[in-house]
């Protein structure tokens, strides 16, 4: 592990860019999680309209600006999937999908509103029975019998990993890519509907059939906010906060699309700003209030 | 102080009054991290609840017997009766307040 950071940003798009560069220019140290290739929203726009500055920009002409903006200002963005955000108290511990942990003052969550539906039954039978987490839950399902809904292809390790624990390895792939897995594994091809159970789930009902198993993973690309940051208060599937971009967890901040509507890319960009500012205030707050303590 | 005791420790050490039972794992990142929580908030309710702690590897049949299938799961008893669980990790406040409903 690392040095603890000022800030820790989840998420490349406009909101959690804007943050960088606001934490960059006040002099933060900090760590920006997400993908070199920005976000898939902005790439994939066709015409923008209502950026201030840059009329009738292409979203891949305004990727590149920002790609621009950032090495300008030599901002560097870590590719490692964060799974976990923890609060520890006074400070938060990240997790990652390579199992590397971080320790930042404070988080900025801008990871946008791309997880998807979840299944039924699929929140009543968290924890009892339903898993985000192949690797992190594999041990407790030794000689079981185990589905496991995988999201894209980078999913299959995950699922080779579990088969050598579980008895029985189901791998529904929710992807039209070839899918290529050790002969243990018996690949299904339908389309997941509801988890039914009793105390524990037991089924996973799907549009063609049903499997009979102990345990159901669900491995999607981007989990919900409250499961990436558990105890985070959550309001119609959006992060709940103020105009401060506070959350429900002292040091944590969330901007962008995870917010709520508008899903607009300068609403997004103007968010990361005030979170940004907000972090910063509640840096140096804790940073006086310590000074305090130690005279 | 969260005590670390094997599955065939709890019935009796769980026989009176609440007891909070953290089963986890060394592999287990959440389950780390709530593990110093936990030992604060144990401190805080020293007197009025046993805090324990089962290693779920080295306690497979605890961990079948109550039902544990992801973790860290945390379990309060009532004079030896189960009465609730949560699963997964959870901030100090929404554990105390989840241990507090039972005091």
């Amino acid at each position: 592990m690392g040095a603890r950071y000022d800030a820790a940003i989840i998420g490349t798009g406009p909101a959690g860019l804007s943050a960088a560069v606001t934490l960059k220019i006040r002099n933060k140290s900090f760590i920006l999680f997400g993908s070199s290739s920005l976000s898939e929203k902005v790439e994939k726009a066709h015409e923008i309209n209502n950026y201030l500055g840059l009329p009738a920009v292409t979203g891949a002409g305004l990727a590149k600006r920002f790609d621009e903006h950032l090495k300008q200002m030599q901002i560097e963005i870590n590719e490692d999937r964060i799974t976990g955000v923890y609060a520890m108290g006074d400070y938060y511990s990240l997790q990652s999908k390579s199992n590397q942990s971080y320790e930042a003052d404070t988080v900025i969550l801008a990871t946008g509103v791309n997880f998807g539906r979840s299944y039924e039954g699929e929140e009543k039978f968290l924890g009892r029975g339903v898993s985000y987490c192949a690797t992190c839950d594999a041990p407790l399902y030794k000689n079981k019998k185990v589905a496991i809904i995988g999201f894209s292809p980078k999913e299959e390790a995950e699922a080779e990993f579990m088969s050598e624990v579980a008895a029985e390895v189901y791998y529904i792939p929710a992807y039209k890519e070839q899918v290529s897995l050790n002969n243990k594994i018996k690949v299904v091809n339908d389309t997941p509907v509801a988890i039914e159970g009793k105390i524990k789930a037991q089924k996973l009902v799907m549009k063609n059939g049903e499997l009979d198993v102990d345990g159901i993973f669900i491995l999607r690309e981007s989990v919900a906010p409250s499961q990436l940051v558990p105890g985070l208060v959550a309001e119609n599937n959006h992060v709940a906060v103020n105009r401060r971009m506070e959350t429900s967890l002292k040091g944590c901040f969330a901007c962008g699309d995870i917010t709520g509507t508008p899903y607009q890319y300068i609403k997004s960009a103007g968010e990361g700003n005030v979170a940004a500012l907000s972090a910063v205030s509640y840096i140096d707050e804790k940073r006086r209030a310590n000074k305090q303590q130690n005279k | 102080m969260v005590k670390k005791i094997s599955g065939n420790e709890l019935k009796t050490a769980a026989a009176s009054g609440v007891a909070v039972v953290d089963f986890s794992a060394q592999w287990c990142g959440p389950c780390q991290r709530v593990a110093p929580i936990l030992e604060e908030v144990s401190d805080e309710l020293d007197g009025k609840a046993n805090f324990f702690n089962i290693d779920i590897d080295e306690n497979a049949d605890a961990a079948d017997e109550y039902g544990i299938t992801n973790i860290p799961a945390l379990m309060v008893m009532k004079d030896g009766e189960v009465v609730d669980m949560q699963v997964g990790f959870q901030p100090k406040e929404n554990l105390c307040s989840f241990i507090g409903q039972y005091l």
